[in-house]
């Protein structure tokens, strides 16, 4: 998009001075809308908190887990989040590296929920501890210590990929906020707000030596989280593949999963990003070709992940194991049936709407089918680990499953947990991107007719 | 040791900010220019020098993958557990290892270049001469200069260019 084009999609009413108006607008007095969400968000935390102090202080046994699924509803969260996290990444590091502009003003509020969804996923391993007292057990320490980790342990691995995750997404995710936290700070009157600003914008004033060298550094960071993306899930996949269960042991998983990630994450951002916009009216910063765009990623994603689910039968058949076999013979027409066609509908069949162009502009509908999205992508979670853990090799060892409330109420309770962090966030700091607006926008001049080149 | 006193043209067009700037090098003046955004043109403008931050993550990256290789290797060497008869050094699993400290030093180092090259953090004080106005719609040529004789001309040669307001601070 040239600054020309730019300029004409929006009228030409954008300044620099409207972007800083309309972000910084947000970060005004909160209204009762904000804090009855937030009330609610505290609410679900303090349903799930409770369940989970009470299943550690009673027992293992409040969690539904029992032979044969011991991974149960805790991992499946875990890969959900984790999962979710992914397209904030893509959004931020990898279109910022196909220079795609259309990511500018949403990338900000992807970035976030990478940050938060990771912090929701990493308290899921530790949750399904029955002693999460020890998950510093979890990471390398010393042999001294008598732990001797197992670095062939695809366990560990995850534990590397999301701890790297995390801490580079959130470098990022800070490193981009820094100038735009300026723009906060140069205009806040309150006491409280200038003394925040001042310290986390680390007193940037955006000086041409600054940006030069934060310009270059911004490239290095994307291009760093580009390759460590395509890994974590890949690496959270191998907490499957790299097992010999029927439907788990499968070269098809990281590509599948990554793709997978990418999905749910994107329809994440849809699912955010609309009642953001029609609260804070960003419709002039925020429009309805963002939204095609994000459309169209959905599009390829679900494609993808539809051509896996296919494979995947296809694959069990060919391998002509009889344990792969009845393993997919069981996901549709088994026990969990409806978990496996649930996800069918969410994942495969009901983004082929996007196809027809108005449903990629209406904004209502997309909400609602970023949820069901988001819905389809927990299934998928599911009908991976409950149905391939209820019939492994031995008959006799095969089994169901009961879901209690303490799972069902920590479930809750991890997108009370999110939202918490996301309302914070959008309250305290610019959840657009300021400054890389700007960027794109043709910048003023006084002889108008430069702008073209 | 930084000036005492500063000329500040404040800009509302990159147009006429940057012909300021290209009259300010010829004259071989220290100048600071802010800008709300990052732009090329401005870059182009003032330093033809490509950044350090590369360099910090380069470092940063191979010291990262060394350090989880040898994480990985050295700790398997120094309790040898044969794990489903794999071997003690077992590399392709380590990969994973190696490769995730590369992305994290490497992104460490790069956030460390950041805070090293562009002088951050800074919380106390502001450099002579930032206007809040430079981080929302406008932008500024800041020019040090202690001698009198000087300030006159460098002021004409501000609002000459286009600068709607031209100021002389002071430390």
């Amino acid at each position: 998009m040239t600054a020309k084009e730019f300029d004409h999609k929006n009228n030409g009413s954008l300044t620099y001075k409207r972007v800083s108006d309309l972000v910084l607008a947000m970060l005004e007095t909160p209204t009762g809308g904000w804090y009855a969400l937030f009330a609610i968000c505290l609410i679900l935390l303090g349903f799930g908190a409770a369940a989970w102090f009470n299943q550690m202080w009673q027992g293992f046994g409040y969690a539904g887990k029992s032979h044969p699924i011991g991974w149960g509803s805790y991992i499946t969260n875990f890969v959900f989040w984790v999962g979710i996290a992914h397209s904030g990444t893509l959004i931020s590091a990898v279109l910022y590296l196909f220079r795609a502009k259309f990511r500018m003003p949403i990338y900000r509020l992807a970035e976030a929920m990478t940050v938060f969804a990771v912090m929701t996923a990493g308290l899921f391993p530790v949750i399904h501890l029955g002693r999460p007292w020890m998950s510093l057990w979890l990471f390398p320490v010393p042999n001294e210590r008598a732990l001797w980790p197992n670095f062939r342990s695809p366990l560990l691995w995850d534990v590397f990929a999301v701890s790297t995750y995390f801490t580079v997404s959130a470098t990022f995710f800070f490193v981009g906020l820094v100038p735009d936290i300026a723009v906060a700070r140069d205009r806040a009157k309150s006491w409280f707000r200038k003394t925040l600003y001042t310290i986390t914008s680390l007193g940037w004033t955006g000086g041409h030596t600054a940006w030069k060298n934060y310009g270059a550094a911004y490239l290095l960071f994307a291009a760093l989280a580009t390759p460590l993306v395509v890994s974590v899930h890949s690496v959270v996949s191998w907490d499957f593949a790299m097992s010999i269960v029927p439907g788990w042991h499968a070269t098809i998983f990281p590509p599948y999963f990554v793709a997978g990630a990418i999905f749910s994450g994107v329809a994440m951002v849809i699912t955010l990003i609309i009642p953001l916009r029609s609260v804070f009216k960003l419709e002039e910063l925020i429009t309805h070709d963002h939204f095609e765009s994000m459309c169209k990623l959905i599009m390829l994603t679900s494609g993808i992940v539809s051509y896996a689910y296919i494979t995947e039968f296809y694959v069990a058949w060919y391998s002509n194991n009889p344990f792969e076999r009845y393993q997919f013979w069981f996901r549709p027409f088994g026990e969990f049936k409806s978990a496996f066609w649930g996800m069918f509908f969410c994942n495969c069949v009901a983004p082929l709407t996007l196809w027809w162009r108005p449903l990629r502009r209406h904004i209502g509908y997309l909400f609602v089918l970023s949820i069901i999205i988001n819905i389809g992508m927990w299934l998928e979670r599911f009908n991976i680990i409950f149905t391939s853990l209820a019939r492994e090799y031995i008959p006799a060892a095969w089994g169901g499953y009961n879901f209690s409330w303490t799972e069902i109420a920590i479930t809750a309770g991890a997108f009370g947990w999110f939202g918490m962090w996301m309302m914070l966030f959008i309250k305290f700091f610019p959840a657009v991107a300021i400054a890389e607006i700007k960027e794109i926008m043709p910048p003023p001049r006084r002889n108008e007719d430069e702008n073209a080149h | 040791m930084r000036a005492n006193k500063a000329i500040v043209g404040v800009f509302s067009y990159i147009d006429d900010l940057l012909t300021a700037v290209h009259s300010v090098k010829q004259d071989n003046y220290s100048y600071r220019v802010y800008s709300p955004t990052l732009s090329h043109e401005i870059e182009d403008a003032t330093s033809s020098e490509k950044s350090l931050a590369r360099r910090f993550t380069l470092i940063g990256g191979i010291l990262g993958c060394a350090a989880g290789w040898t994480l990985a290797i050295w700790m398997s060497l120094d309790w040898p557990m044969r794990v489903s008869a794999k071997d003690i050094v077992s590399l392709p699993g380590f990969f994973v290892v190696g490769y995730e400290w590369t992305i994290l030093w490497g992104a460490l180092a790069t956030l460390l270049s950041i805070l090293f090259l562009c002088r951050l953090p800074r919380f106390f004080s502001k450099p002579l001469g930032y206007d809040p106005r430079f981080s929302d719609d406008k932008f500024g040529l800041v020019i040090d200069c202690d001698q009198h004789s000087k300030i006159n001309s460098l002021k004409e040669l501000l609002s000459e260019a286009g600068a709607e307001e031209v100021i002389v601070v002071e430390h």
